[in-house]
């Protein structure tokens, strides 16, 4: 495998979503290219700070409850609601 | 999404009566499979919107889709992802026209969206990383802002969602190639906002500390 092959692979790999061949032939070029092996290190710690620096935000309990009113309404709405398109 | 209705087939009693059976079956489903989903969707929404107001109007017309295609959505499948495709399809046709170009980015409306909406209800997970751990939320966040979006929208997909490959291209309707190399080259852009934040406010992004 040559470099521009490996980080073709890079993302897949640092999500798990190599298949196992690619899996194989990803992890044997690492072992003899420290570029592309310090480049996969660096895009997994960036996933890494992505998922514990970003701040998740939570549903306010208004709308939660409104959303829950608008399933129990079910279909008795009207017809002609706004629905957008 | 133009599917016929296939819910709204009127069968005579279900006017009078409050409810079928089957309708209350129906909505027993829709909030064990896609109401249990409502904090990712909103957050997500707030993300796409910069707006709280915005991010509200967006859920609501999300799920009010929803469950009037209920019966079109495969069962087994991912209804997050579903839900989620909902939501990107009307945010695109109702807010696209007002949206950031690419690159451009209003630094002074994310700082001030950021700030007004910090304080309020939020889940994070606050644990130590040996790198960059000095950075804030509010750096990181900055810097995922300033990517164009066709970058972004993958990376949150992909790492603050969780959504598979397969899902997200689904989604984005780009091949899966596409999103990996979308991951890659957003990641390698991020990598380089964060280590500028990092040297602006005096870290030494070498080392540890
Ligand atoms: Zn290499």
């Amino acid at each position: 495998m040559k470099c521009d092959k490996a980080r073709e692979l890079m993302s897949a790999a640092v999500d798990g979503e190599l298949t196992n061949r690619e899996n194989q032939a990803f992890t044997l070029h690492l072992q003899e290219c420290p570029a592309c092996t310090a480049e996969f290190e660096e895009a997994k710690k960036t996933k890494q700070i992505i998922q514990e620096k970003i701040v998740r935000f939570k549903a306010p309990q208004s709308l939660i409850n409104s959303i829950m009113e608008l399933s129990l309404s079910g279909t008795k709405e009207p017809s002609d609601s706004p629905m957008i398109d | 999404m133009s599917r016929p209705d296939p819910i709204r087939k009127s069968s005579p009693d279900t006017k009078k009566n409050p409810l079928s059976t089957e309708e209350q079956l129906k909505q027993r489903e829709f909030q064990d499979e896609a109401i249990v989903h409502i904090n990712a969707l909103y957050n997500y929404a707030l993300h796409l919107t910069l707006n709280p107001h915005d991010a509200n109007d967006l859920v609501q017309e999300t799920y009010l889709k929803a469950y009037k295609f209920f019966g079109s959505f495969e069962k087994g499948t991912n209804c997050k992802a579903w839900l989620f495709k909902i939501l990107k399809n009307n945010y695109i046709n109702r807010y696209r026209k007002n949206a950031r170009e690419p690159g451009k980015v209003d630094y002074d409306l994310i700082k001030d969206f950021y700030h007004t909406i910090k304080d309020t209800r939020r889940d994070s997970t606050e644990t130590e990383t040996d790198y960059f751990h000095s950075l804030l939320h509010e750096e990181v966040y900055m810097a995922m802002q300033s990517l164009p979006e066709e970058f972004r929208e993958v990376i949150q997909l992909c790492d603050i969602e969780g959504f598979t490959y397969e899902e997200i291209a689904n989604m984005v309707e780009s091949p899966i190639g596409t999103v990996r190399s979308r991951l890659y080259r957003g990641r390698k852009l991020l990598r380089v906002q964060l280590e500028e934040y990092a040297k602006k406010f005096g870290f030494n992004t070498e080392k540890d500390r």
